[in-house]
């Protein structure tokens, strides 16, 4: 391989993966990222205007709602993903006849369009069309039907959460299960004769075992909640008055339906950042898998 | 003879608790399963209801399989010319992002760097773009595509769906080579192999089975990919299906029949080419994130 290695065989082989990457993903993040600190309305040349966009965040009441949504949106879908995904993992785990069946079916919702999800669920969750109230009603406990969506409340953040966790929970469960069978199964039976419960091999064996999947597992769905767009469009539109706006859709919004565009990446930019930081983490876990 | 007795008592009781318990998991699990597919049951049921009763009547099953409502949107929904467009944005796009990211991840795992960290830094260089939301790079992108003149043709979509596919498929990829034994590489290189008829002859049909999860992989993400459509066309005529989706929930707001029709149309041939590809994607999804 030492004598392939010559800088014209580099050149061919890695130039274009590099260029293609760098000028789309690469460069664009810094193009976005200058583009927050100007005003642009889509024609014309943009202004400079320093921090500007960043200060008005500060005092922007439909930014703060969308941060807080995707706050709520990142801590439930958190909770939910890891130890319900944990839990059904455990279940599929064991010698079960039906669990091929059963794994397949759990794992759809992750394979279909995010824009037929939407849909999907609007009809599940619509406060007067939707299935869920009209159940309720129907069995009698229509007292506990709420305005899922659409209402003047913050349930559609808690919504959109479970939406999300219904769509990836086939997915992270199928990742722990992964690494739930690298375990071997000595150390198991190990402890099985020494008469240990299923909880205490829970929290001593499985558990910190699982340590590296459990961080990619939050990292995944961290930097996923970032990716939530097409969901929430379809679902509430970010409405009524921006109440159910994320911070992907409230900076889609601004950019592209209201033409704000500099103001809409400094939303964009915040995101990154935020994402980032998880990037980072997960970079490191890989890199340490590697060796 | 008392004590074998008891042994056996114990045995039998043990069984009759493991079968027990085998038997209530059994059931846990299939009502899981049961609450999972439900929301695709239910917009399929919906879908042969009149808008009206959609509406008024939600919770009465159909009486009958009305169509109507797939005969409008296949009325109004031009399936052919979306399905005919993604396909010829999958096509290009997908085999140029396997081709350069084949190339690319071969030589980072196989090929001598001289500085060792460069290799590692661009590796975590194309991770990086695992995890960044694809918000962020819409505007840059679009601003990119007007000033390449390419705006509203094929390949404005067919470059970004390249570049975002390429962080992934450098991990399954770098991370096949690595666990691959480079010996049949080695004597082939040793007959005087060039580095084209290596890759080409040797190490591709080698690598066959992660080729087919990453192109499934790649199809996916294209077949389901809105936000970049959303930005990059505007005419109707190269509309992509989700595209034709989303501009379907603007056209039928009122309609939820034609709404909820046009979705389980979309939805239908991607459970078809999940059912088919199943092993694919769920070994590949894992394998890219668990094994690296």
């Amino acid at each position: 391989m030492h004598h392939l290695s010559k800088s014209r065989n580099f050149a061919i082989m890695l130039i274009p993966s590099v260029a293609v990457y760098t000028l789309y993903i690469v460069i664009s993040v810094f193009v976005a990222i200058y583009y927050s600190f100007t005003k642009y309305s889509g024609v014309g040349v943009e202004k400079w205007v320093g921090l500007k966009n960043y200060k008005r965040l500060l005092t922007d009441r439909y930014f703060i709602i969308a941060l807080s949504n995707t706050g709520i949106i990142l801590v439930v879908a958190l909770i939910t993903l890891v130890v319900l995904g944990f839990l059904l993992a455990n279940l599929l785990h064991q010698k079960l006849k039906i669990k091929g069946v059963c794994q397949a079916l759990i794992y759809i919702p992750i394979v279909i369009a995010p824009i037929v999800v939407g849909v999907i669920w609007l009809f599940i969750l619509d406060p007067s069309y939707g299935f869920i109230n009209n159940f309720l009603r129907y069995i009698g406990l229509g007292d506990y039907s709420r305005s899922w969506i659409g209402a003047k409340n913050n349930l559609a953040a808690y919504s959109i959460a479970f939406i999300y966790f219904w769509r990836n929970l086939g997915y992270i469960a199928t990742i722990f299960l992964t690494g739930i069978n690298m375990i071997s199964d000595e150390i198991y039976e190990a402890a099985g004769i020494d008469g240990v419960n299923w909880f205490t091999k829970m929290i001593y064996i499985t558990i910190p075992m699982l340590k590296e999947t459990i961080t990619i597992v939050i990292v995944l769905v961290v930097t996923g909640v970032f990716k939530v767009l097409e969901i929430v469009t379809q679902l509430t539109n970010g409405g009524p008055n921006h109440l159910s706006e994320t911070l992907v859709t409230y900076s889609y919004t601004v950019s592209f339906n209201t033409g704000e565009y500099g103001y809409g990446m400094s939303i964009a930019t915040v995101t990154f950042m935020i994402s980032l930081v998880f990037s980072l983490f997960y970079i490191n876990v890989i890199n340490k898998k590697g060796k | 003879m008392l004590l074998i007795k008891r042994v056996n008592k114990e045995g039998i009781k043990g069984i009759m608790r493991g079968k027990r318990k085998k038997a209530i998991l059994t059931i846990v699990l299939i009502l899981v399963t049961l609450v999972m597919i439900f929301p695709l049951l239910w917009v399929v049921i919906l879908s042969f209801k009149t808008s009206a009763q959609i509406f008024s009547e939600p919770f009465i099953l159909p009486k009958r399989f009305d169509l109507t409502n797939y005969i409008k949107v296949f009325k109004v929904m031009n399936l052919s010319i979306l399905y005919k467009n993604t396909a010829i944005i999958g096509f290009f796009s997908v085999t140029l992002s396997i081709i350069i990211t084949f190339m690319s991840s071969f030589s980072l795992s196989r090929m001598v760097f001289k500085h060792k960290k460069l290799k590692d830094y661009l590796y975590n260089y194309f991770l990086l773009g695992l995890t960044i939301p694809p918000m962020i790079l819409l505007f840059p992108v679009y601003r990119l595509t007007v000033s390449m003149h390419l705006f509203g043709t094929y390949l404005s979509l067919i470059l970004p769906y390249t570049a975002m596919n390429i962080a992934f498929n450098t991990l399954l990829f770098v991370g096949f080579f690595n666990d691959f034994p480079g010996e049949v590489e080695e004597a082939a290189i040793i007959d005087g192999c060039g580095l084209r008829r290596l890759c080409t002859t040797v190490v591709a049909p080698m690598a066959k089975p992660i080729i087919s999860t990453v192109l499934i992989f790649n199809v996916l993400y294209i077949w389901n990919e809105y936000p970049f459509a959303s930005v990059l066309i505007s005419n109707t005529e190269k509309y992509t299906i989700p595209m034709g989706s989303a501009f379907f929930k603007g056209m039928f707001s009122m309609d939820y029949g034609g709404l909820i029709a046009s979705s389980v149309i979309i939805m239908v041939p991607q459970l078809i080419f999940y059912g088919i590809f199943q092993r694919y994607i769920v070994g590949g999804m894992t394998a890219g994130a668990v094994k690296g």
